[in-house]
C-alpha cells in the first residue's frame, strides 16, 4: 500500500483535504486486520543506541506501516555481509559510513535509488549536506568518537586536550582504546599539532603512519583494548582505565546513569552512521520502505533526542528538543554543537574505506612487535 | 641642397619616449572612483582565479594519483602507482611544451620578472594571450606534478588581470601600475590566506615604492582578496604551528647563523636554476621534450623519494614535526629538490621558484636544527628552526625581506616565531644581496636587459637611447651637396656653432666649426669630441657630458658609421628630468 507511506517533507506536502486523514486511519485498520506481515531484520549496534532506536524509529515504523521490525546486533564488521546476512535474514542495516562504502564496493549492499527515497534530490542533497548520498547508503546520524576520563582520577589538574590522552607522565593510567587503528591514529597526529585539515594527508604517507605510530608507542603498556561500543563508558566506570576512546553517545549514556566520566571534546573525530540494505535481503520493497521512513527529518530528531548523536539533515535540527526521559536539553551534546571547541576532524570515509587492510597491516605489525 | 634631405628619413620618435602620458587629467573625485572600483574588480578577480588555480592543481593531483592520499587509496596496485609516477610528470611536460609552443606568442612561461619589468619600465604586460598559455602550462605543470611552484603563476595572473585595466584608458595616472599591483596583492593575499603580506608583497617586488595613491587601492585588493579567501570560501590559514616561544637567548645567534647558511644555500639555488636554463639548449634534447625529460626525471626520483612530488605540502608540514626525517633523509631531500626544481624550471616546466624555496628552506632548517640538537645543545624545538629556514631561504630568491616577515606572521599567526623567522630573514637577505643580487627575477631582468640594482630612476634612464632624442633641425650637411664656406654661412645665420658633415653616404665625416677657417673639407673638418652610438643609453650619455662643453653630440652607428642624427646636450637633460618628474610623481602621488 504505497499510499500509505507517510508523505515526503521534502515534497512540502500540505493537507488540503480530509481525504489523507481517511487514508491514514484506513492504512492504521488495514495494518491492525490485515494478515501479520513478515517482520523486518534491522541490523543494528545494541545497547544504549539500540534502545533510542526502537524508541525513535522502528515502533514508530511498525505503528505507521503495520512491519514489525525485529532486531539484531552486529559490531560494525562489513564482513558480517558476507558471514551472518543471508542466513539471519539481514534486511536492513546501520552501518559506519566507511564500512557501508566497502560493503557498497564488495557487491555486498544493494544501491539505492536515492529519489525514490528522498524525493526531490537537489533538496534532498543541500539539507544533507556535507554528508553525502553515497550508491548504497543514506546517511542517518552524525557521531563523534571523543576522549572521556574518570573524574575520580583526575581531582586537580584534568586532561582538556588529545595531547594529553599521549602524555602518561602527567596523567598516569591506563587507556581504554578500540582495538583498531582507526581514530587512534588521527589522535596521535593531532597529537603532532598537525591541524585537522592535514591529517589524512600526513597519514596516507608510510611516514605520517610511522609517527602516529611513534606516537603511540608512548601508550604501550597503558593500553586497555575493547571491541564494543559500550566497553569504554564500562572500563571507566570500574575504574580499570582513567581515559577512554569511545561514542559521544555512549558515554552522555553512562554519565546521565550516575557514571562517574567528563567528555573532552577537543579532538573529536566526526563520523556518519548511514542506512543501507543488505543484497542478500529477501524483502527489499520493505526495507526500502524502512529508508524511506527512517530518513525522514522527524524520527532523525526524535533519535537525536535520546541519544546524543546529530541528525544527518539540517532540516531535522530544529526539531530537537529536551529529552523525554530525563529533559536535558539535547542540542548541547550533539557532536556539531558550537561549544565544543574548533579542533574536530570529520572522518574522510572513502580513506577509511580504501586503506583498511593497510592500516590494519601496520596496526598489527605494531601489536606484534610490542611482545 | 644641404644635408636636410638625409634628416627627413631619420626616427623622430623623440616625442613618443617622453611624451606626457595623460594630456587631461581627470578630478579627484573620478580618480578616487576609479581607483576604488578598479581595487575591487580587479582584487575579487585576482582573488577568484588563485581560488581557481589552485582547485584546478588539487583536483589534478587527485586524478593523476600525485597526491598521497589518493595514492594510498589504491595501494595493492603497486604498478598502477609506479607508472602514474614515471608517467604523469612526463606526460605534464610533453603538454607544457606544445602548449608554450603553439598558443604563447613568447614560447616560454611567463612570470613574476615579466610583472617587475612591466611595472617599472611603464609598459603594458606580454600578450594576454601569452598569459592565458602561461597560467594554463602552469596549472598542468603543478597538476602534473612537476617540482615547481604555484605562487609566480598565481603572481602573473593577478598581474594579467590588472593589466586589463590599461586598455580601459581611463585617465588616471600611474593606473595601469597599480592595477597590476591589485592583481599581485589578492593573488597573494588568497593564496597565502595573508593579506598584510600581500600588500607588502606587491609593493617591495612589484612597485617599488610607496605612494598614498598606490597603497590605498593595493590595500583594498588584498583586503578583497583576504574576503574571499578567508570568510566566503573559508580557507584555513595554511601553516598554523605550534610553538611556545623561544626558551633560550642564544638561540636568536642561531637563528642569524642559520639565516647565512640559508643564504648560502639559496644562491647555490638561483646559480643553479640560471645555469641549468643557460645550458639547456646545449643538452641535446630538442626543445619540445625538454620538458617531458625533466618529468621523467622527477617521475624517476619519486619513485625511491616520493616526497619530490608536486608542490609537497605534506614535506612541509613534517619538517616542523621533530624525528619525521632522519639528517641522511633532509640532506638528499634538499639535494633532490634543489637540482629537480632547477632541472624542471631550466627545461621549461612553467611554474614559480616560491614554492620549492619553501621546501627546500624548510628542510634545511630542520636540517640545520638536526644536527644542532644532535649535539645536545638545549633548543626551542625543531619547528622554529624549520620555519627560520623557510623564509631566510624564500626571502632573497623573492627580494622581498618585509613581505617574508609578514607572510610567517600571517601564516603561523605567531608572534614569537615571527621574530625569530625576522632574525633569519634579515641576514640571509644582506648576504644574498651582496653576493648574488636582490632577487632571482633581478638577476633575470638585469640578464634581459633591465637592471633594476641601481634604483628605479637608473633603470629607466638605462632603457632610454639617446637617439630617440636626436633633434628635427641640426645642421647636417651631405659633403657632395654643400661647400665648407656655404655651410660656414648657414651656421653664422642660424644658433648653431657646429654642422655634421656626412659623406653621399650619409656615413658621419666630421663637425665644422662656425668659426674654422679652411676652404678644403679635409681641413677643415674636426673629430668630435663627444660621439653617441645607436645604443647609447640616456644615462651613459648623461655620464659622458659631464665635462663635456659644445652643444649637441652627433649619434653615430656602430656599424657603418651612417650619421643617425645629432643630440643636443639639453635634450639628454631634459630626458632625465622627465624621469625623474614622472618617478617622483608617481611616489608622491596622493589620489
Amino acid at each position: 500500500m504505497p499510499f500509505c507511506d507517510p508523505p515526503h517533507p521534502a515534497r512540502r506536502w500540505r493537507p488540503r483535504s480530509a481525504l489523507p486523514i481517511l487514508l491514514g486511519l484506513l492504512c492504521t485498520l488495514a495494518a491492525a486486520a490485515g494478515a501479520d506481515p513478515r517482520p523486518l531484520t534491522v541490523v543494528t549496534w545494541g545497547g544504549a543506541y539500540a534502545q533510542a532506536q526502537r524508541a525513535a524509529v522502528f515502533d514508530p515504523f511498525t505503528r505507521a506501516t503495520g512491519i514489525p521490525v525485529k532486531v539484531v546486533q552486529y559490531a560494525g564488521d562489513p564482513d558480517s555481509l558476507r558471514t551472518r546476512a543471508a542466513e539471519e535474514g539481514w534486511d536492513v542495516i546501520d552501518m559506519l559510513e566507511p564500512a557501508a562504502i566497502t560493503g557498497c564496493e564488495a557487491g555486498l549492499l544493494r544501491r539505492l535509488d536515492h529519489a525514490a527515497i528522498l524525493g526531490d534530490l537537489r533538496a534532498a542533497r543541500r539539507d544533507f549536506a556535507p554528508a553525502r548520498l553515497r550508491p548504497c547508503s543514506v546517511p542517518q546520524n552524525v557521531f563523534a568518537t571523543v576522549m572521556a576520563y574518570d573524574d575520580r582520577a583526575f581531582p586537580g589538574v584534568k586532561p582538556t586536550r588529545i595531547e594529553h590522552f599521549f602524555d602518561t607522565a602527567r596523567f598516569p593510567g591506563k587507556r581504554a582504546i578500540q582495538k583498531t587503528p582507526d581514530v587512534i591514529l588521527e589522535w596521535a597526529m593531532l597529537a603532532e599539532g598537525v591541524p585537522p585539515a592535514q591529517v589524512y594527508d600526513l597519514l596516507s604517507t608510510d611516514r605520517g603512519l610511522r609517527l602516529a605510530l611513534r606516537r603511540l608507542e608512548d601508550l604501550r603498556g597503558h593500553i586497555v583494548w575493547w571491541e564494543e561500543a559500550g566497553a569504554p563508558a564500562r572500563l571507566l566506570a570500574a575504574g580499570e582505565a582513567v581515559m577512554a576512546s569511545g561514542y559521544n553517545g555512549r558515554f552522555f549514556a553512562a554519565a546521565r546513569d550516575g557514571a562517574p566520566l567528563s567528555v573532552v571534546w577537543d579532538g573529536r573525530l566526526i563520523g556518519y552512521e548511514v542506512w543501507a540494505i543488505p543484497a542478500a535481503s529477501d524483502q527489499p520493497a520493505a526495507a526500502r520502505r524502512f529508508l524511506r521512513y527512517a530518513t525522514r527529518p522527524a524520527p532523525m530528531a526524535r533519535l537525536a533526542e535520546r541519544i546524543p548523536y546529530g541528525p544527518a539533515r539540517d532540516s531535522a535540527l530544529e526539531r530537537i528538543g529536551l529529552s523525554p526521559e530525563t529533559g536535558i536539553p539535547m542540542r548541547d551534546h550533539l557532536p556539531n554543537a558550537p561549544q565544543h571547541g574548533p579542533r574536530k576532524l570529520v572522518a574522510d570515509s572513502e580513506w577509511y574505506s580504501h586503506t583498511r587492510s593497510l592500516r590494519a597491516r601496520r596496526f598489527r605489525e605494531w601489536l606484534d612487535a610490542g611482545g | 641642397m644641404h644635408g636636410r634631405g638625409i634628416w627627413e628619413i631619420l626616427p623622430r620618435m623623440s616625442a613618443l619616449a617622453h611624451a606626457p602620458s595623460d594630456p587631461r587629467p581627470a578630478g579627484p573625485a573620478y580618480r578616487a572612483a576609479v581607483l576604488t572600483l578598479v581595487a575591487l574588480g580587479v582584487g575579487a578577480l585576482a582573488s577568484l582565479a588563485a581560488i581557481g588555480l589552485t582547485d584546478a592543481v588539487l583536483w589534478l593531483n587527485d586524478a593523476l594519483l600525485i597526491s598521497p592520499r589518493t595514492r594510498v587509496q589504491i595501494e595493492g596496485r603497486d604498478h598502477l602507482v609506479q607508472l602514474a609516477t614515471v608517467a604523469v610528470p612526463a606526460a605534464g611536460g610533453l603538454l607544457v611544451a606544445a602548449l608554450l609552443r603553439l598558443a604563447a606568442p613568447e614560447g616560454r612561461p611567463l612570470g613574476p620578472p615579466d610583472v617587475i619589468r612591466a611595472v617599472q619600465f611603464e609598459r603594458p604586460l606580454p600578450s594576454l594571450q601569452g598569459g592565458m598559455a602561461s597560467t594554463l602550462a602552469a596549472m598542468i605543470s603543478l597538476g602534473f606534478g612537476a617540482s615547481v611552484g604555484q605562487y609566480g603563476p598565481m603572481v602573473y595572473l593577478g598581474a594579467m588581470l590588472g593589466g586589463l585595466v590599461r586598455r580601459l584608458r581611463l585617465r588616471v595616472p600611474n593606473l595601469p601600475s597599480i592595477a597590476v599591483a591589485c592583481g599581485v596583492a589578492a593573488a597573494i593575499s588568497t593564496a597565502f590566506n595573508a593579506p598584510i603580506a600581500g600588500l607588502v608583497f606587491a609593493h617591495e617586488v612589484v612597485l617599488r615604492h610607496w605612494s598614498t595613491q598606490s597603497f590605498a587601492p593595493t590595500t583594498v585588493a588584498a583586503a578583497i582578496g583576504y574576503v574571499f579567501a578567508n570568510v566566503i570560501f573559508q580557507r584555513p590559514a595554511l601553516f598554523l604551528v605550534k610553538f611556545e616561544g623561544v626558551q633560550h637567548g642564544y638561540e636568536f645567534a642561531l637563528f642569524a647563523v642559520l639565516g647565512l647558511l640559508a643564504a648560502a644555500l639559496a644562491i647555490a639555488f638561483m646559480r643553479l636554476l640560471l645555469w641549468v636554463a643557460a645550458q639547456a639548449p646545449r643538452s641535446g634534447i630538442p626543445a619540445l621534450l625538454r620538458p617531458a625529460a625533466a618529468g621523467l626525471a622527477v617521475g624517476l626520483t619519486a619513485l625511491w623519494l616520493p616526497d619530490v612530488l608536486g608542490i609537497g605540502k605534506e614535506v612541509l608540514r613534517f619538517a616542523t614535526i621533530e624525528g619525521a626525517f632522519g639528517a641522511g633523509e633532509l640532506a638528499v631531500l634538499v639535494a633532490a629538490k634543489l637540482a629537480l626544481t632547477a632541472l624542471c624550471i631550466g627545461f621549461g616546466f612553467a611554474g614559480g621558484v616560491f614554492s620549492p624555496a619553501l621546501l627546500i628552506g624548510i628542510l634545511s632548517g630542520a636540517f640545520f636544527w638536526t644536527m644542532l640538537d644532535s649535539t645536545g645543545l638545549a633548543t626551542s624545538g625543531v619547528a622554529v628552526y624549520a620555519i627560520c629556514g623557510m623564509m631566510a631561504l624564500t626571502s632573497p630568491v623573492i627580494g622581498a625581506p618585509l613581505a617574508t616577515i609578514l607572510i610567517v606572521f600571517e601564516l603561523t599567526r605567531n608572534y614569537d616565531i615571527t621574530i625569530a623567522a625576522m632574525v633569519a630573514v634579515v641576514f640571509s637577505n644582506i648576504l644574498a644581496h651582496r653576493v648574488f643580487g636582490r632577487s632571482l627575477f633581478d638577476v633575470q631582468l638585469a640578464r634581459r636587459g633591465a637592471d633594476l640594482s641601481a634604483g628605479r630612476d637608473r633603470a629607466r634612464l638605462t632603457a632610454l637611447r639617446v637617439r630617440d632624442y636626436v633633434m628635427a633641425d641640426a645642421p647636417v650637411a651631405r659633403i657632395d651637396a654643400v661647400t665648407p664656406a656655404a655651410l660656414r654661412r648657414r651656421l653664422a645665420a642660424s644658433d648653431w656653432t657646429e654642422g655634421y658633415v656626412t659623406d653621399a653616404e650619409g656615413r658621419f665625416r666630421g663637425v665644422l666649426r662656425a668659426d674654422a677657417a679652411a676652404t678644403g673639407w679635409d681641413e677643415a673638418l674636426h673629430a668630435p669630441a663627444l660621439q653617441f652610438h645607436e645604443d647609447t643609453t640616456v644615462m651613459e650619455a648623461l655620464q659622458a657630458l659631464r665635462g663635456f662643453l659644445g652643444e649637441a653630440v652627433p649619434v653615430v652607428h656602430r656599424g657603418d658609421g651612417r650619421l643617425i642624427g645629432v643630440v643636443s646636450e639639453s635634450a639628454v637633460i631634459a630626458a632625465y628630468l622627465d624621469v625623474s618628474t614622472a618617478l617622483r610623481r608617481e611616489e608622491n602621488a596622493v589620489l
